[in-house]
């Protein structure tokens, strides 16, 4: 890339340089990062976003001035709860949804002037499940296959090979409709590989499915991603997911990119354990408990959060007496006192404010004919 | 040619989808079944009353025969609307849209399998009217002979395809398949009624028969009509084509155009 040390990109990383109180440490850190984000540059990058913007005709940013890229083979993220730009991004990088600016390349064509050439490579799964219910789950395969322009014997053992893997060989000639919601996803995540693409997108592919059936998915996307070396973009509302599967992800609010990196890079950015504190009377008593923390030794950091507030610490259980103690010495009275070490959604809180919100993850969709067999 | 090959595809799709749904494909068939019948019956005596009927039309079931097929071509037309919103609600549209396949196969696709499930409609109606003919001892044939049917099979088609394009149109500028009916429900009716469809000009009041001569229903349901019971009479049968043409091309350039902005 022409500059490989421009910072645009990173942001997080000029500011963990900045914000790291020892200096020592500083340049340590900020040499370690440089030689990474070096290294990265010599490998292709396979999906390249320049200050992306999408306006709808109403006046909404969906996208505002993101940018980011995606190396080969990589298993890269976007976390960020509903509306937050994720399925827009997704749709301009598949060729779906015009963008209002920015440039956009994926595996080195442009997004919009050469957009036959990227549907060639790609693999979509959208975030509703798009099987056809009056299809075989064989059909559905094999009808995505023939869109590829792929040869009716390449499709046949193609589509036997995938009913293998997302484990559907059994119903594969039921049609889709009495498929369980499990089932409806897995064989998506079918369709969209029938052609072997070099690159996954998947928006939200677990949202809404039971525990089990989330397991299994990441289980296939992650032997996707490291025994076939398909590069995979993913969205998600679940901190679990991004954390578990994603190599490097950012974390994407109101159609901006708050904070990027590997789930452990953002983790240790936070650098402490944090605390959660919740007061009987949040408006009245905020200030006031805020000065007090602040003037205790070993307090990071502490910001308003949802909860009243949030205070970063090295070593949270030794500060949580302190905290206590000098509180009820001032009479504010506490609600409740929770502490935990360095999460995503801490990195979340962190860049926005607020919990990133999803909906009950462990629901799954009601389904009448939900026969699994 | 991946149009052709991925034309086909889209209508074996929607073929499929129309034969493992028995109930959509009962009921589009029940209510012209059910026109054909009724009407027939009710307004049987017509044929008693003389000059009500056209010179050398034996029975009402021969006169409204016609009527009876572009009334079934409105209903299955209006179904296409339906379906294109089905497939942009589920994601199947854009599931489509993010593959290399050609993308006027996508609606290419549909107005085939349209003009096929009319064709399939049309020749059960046809054989149904032979029916009642033969039980009523007033025999229904089409004198044309088999060329005829095949004419009046492209007929139907061709109008069920301009028809089509209303629907698809809709379909795609409101998302919203209760629209499309609403819409469609409303446009059907006067249309069929203010035209020689189901009863003779002659018959109707002066300014219907005035709007009668401008709707294109009268043309497509006269081409019919003559193919049926006065022979090759070109003079009708090719004006109507004619309209219907014209009809297509306005309403296929509409549903072209919100096409354009979905797929972009």
């Amino acid at each position: 890339m022409d500059k490989p040390f421009s910072v645009p990109a990173y942001p997080e990383i000029a500011y963990l340089a900045l914000s790291c109180c020892c200096s020592e440490i500083a340049t340590t850190y900020s040499y370690v990062i440089k030689f990474k984000n070096n290294s990265r540059t010599l490998m292709t990058d396979i999906i390249t976003v320049k200050n992306l913007v999408e306006i709808y005709s109403d006046g909404t940013k969906a996208v505002d001035d993101i940018t980011f890229n995606v190396a080969e083979g990589e298993f890269f993220g976007f976390l960020g709860p509903n509306g937050a730009g994720k399925s827009t991004t997704i749709k301009i990088l598949t060729t779906l949804l015009r963008k209002t600016g920015g440039t956009v390349t994926v595996a080195g064509y442009d997004v919009e002037k050469q957009a036959a050439a990227i549907r060639k490579i790609i693999g979509v799964q959208s975030q509703e499940t798009t099987v056809d219910g009056d299809l075989t789950g064989r059909e559905n395969i094999t009808l995505q296959g023939h869109f590829h322009q792929m040869k009716s014997g390449e499709i046949k053992n193609r589509v036997n090979e995938l009913l293998t893997l997302v484990g559907l060989e059994s119903a594969a000639e039921k049609r889709a409709r009495n498929y369980s919601g499990g089932m409806k996803k897995r064989l998506d995540l079918a369709t969209a590989l029938v052609h072997k693409p070099k690159i996954l997108f998947l928006d939200e592919p677990t949202t809404g499915l039971d525990p089990q059936s989330r397991t299994a998915i990441w289980s296939y996307l992650e032997k996707l991603n490291k025994e076939e070396g398909i590069t995979i973009f993913l969205t998600t509302q679940y901190l679990e997911e991004a954390d578990k599967l994603c190599k490097r992800l950012a974390i994407i609010d109101v159609g901006k990119i708050v904070a990027s990196g590997s789930p452990s890079e953002l983790k240790r950015e936070i650098g402490a354990d944090s605390i959660r504190i919740s007061l009987e009377d949040c408006q009245k008593d905020k200030l006031n408990a805020k000065e007090l923390i602040k003037s205790l030794t070993d307090v990071n950091e502490i910001i308003d959060s949802e909860e009243c507030l949030t205070v970063y610490a090295k070593n949270a259980g030794l500060l949580i007496p302190d905290i206590v103690r000098a509180l009820d010495s001032s009479g504010i009275r506490l609600a409740s006192i929770t502490f935990s070490s360095p999460s995503l959604d801490d990195v979340f809180i962190k860049h926005t404010g607020k919990r990133i919100r999803t909906e009950e993850l462990v629901k799954a969709p009601s389904t009448m004919f939900g026969g699994r067999r | 040619m991946t149009l052709l090959s991925d034309t086909r595809y889209v209508f074996i799709r929607y073929l499929t989808k129309l034969v493992r749904n028995p109930i959509l494909l009962f009921f589009s068939l029940f209510q012209p079944i059910l026109f054909l019948a009724l009407f027939t019956q009710l307004l049987s005596n017509l044929a008693n009353i003389p000059g009500v009927l056209p010179v050398g039309v034996g029975s009402y079931l021969e006169f409204a025969a016609a009527g009876i097929l572009l009334q079934n071509a409105f209903g299955s037309a209006l179904q296409s609307g339906n379906s294109i919103v089905a497939d942009i609600d589920s994601g199947f549209l854009h599931k489509m849209l993010v593959t290399p396949m050609s993308r006027p196969a996508i609606l290419l696709g549909r107005l085939s399998s349209d003009a096929f499930r009319v064709v399939i409609q049309t020749a059960i109606i046809l054989a149904l009217a032979y029916v009642f003919g033969a039980v009523e001892n007033k025999p229904f044939t089409v004198d044309t002979g088999i060329i005829g049917i095949l004419l009046i099979f492209f007929t139907i088609a061709f109008f069920g395809l301009a028809w089509s394009g209303i629907s698809l149109a809709l379909g795609m500028k409101t998302r919203s398949a209760e629209t499309v009916f609403a819409i469609g429900g409303v446009i059907t009716f006067p249309l069929l009624f203010l035209s020689s469809a189901l009863f003779p000009l002659s018959f109707l009041p002066t300014w219907v028969q005035d709007v009668a001569k401008f709707n294109p229903v009268s043309y497509a349901v006269d081409a019919c009509r003559v193919l049926m019971i006065n022979g090759y009479d070109w003079g009708t049968i090719l004006p109507a084509w004619g309209v219907i043409g014209l009809v297509a091309v306005i309403t296929l350039s509409a549903t072209l155009y919100q096409f354009r902005k979905v797929v972009s």
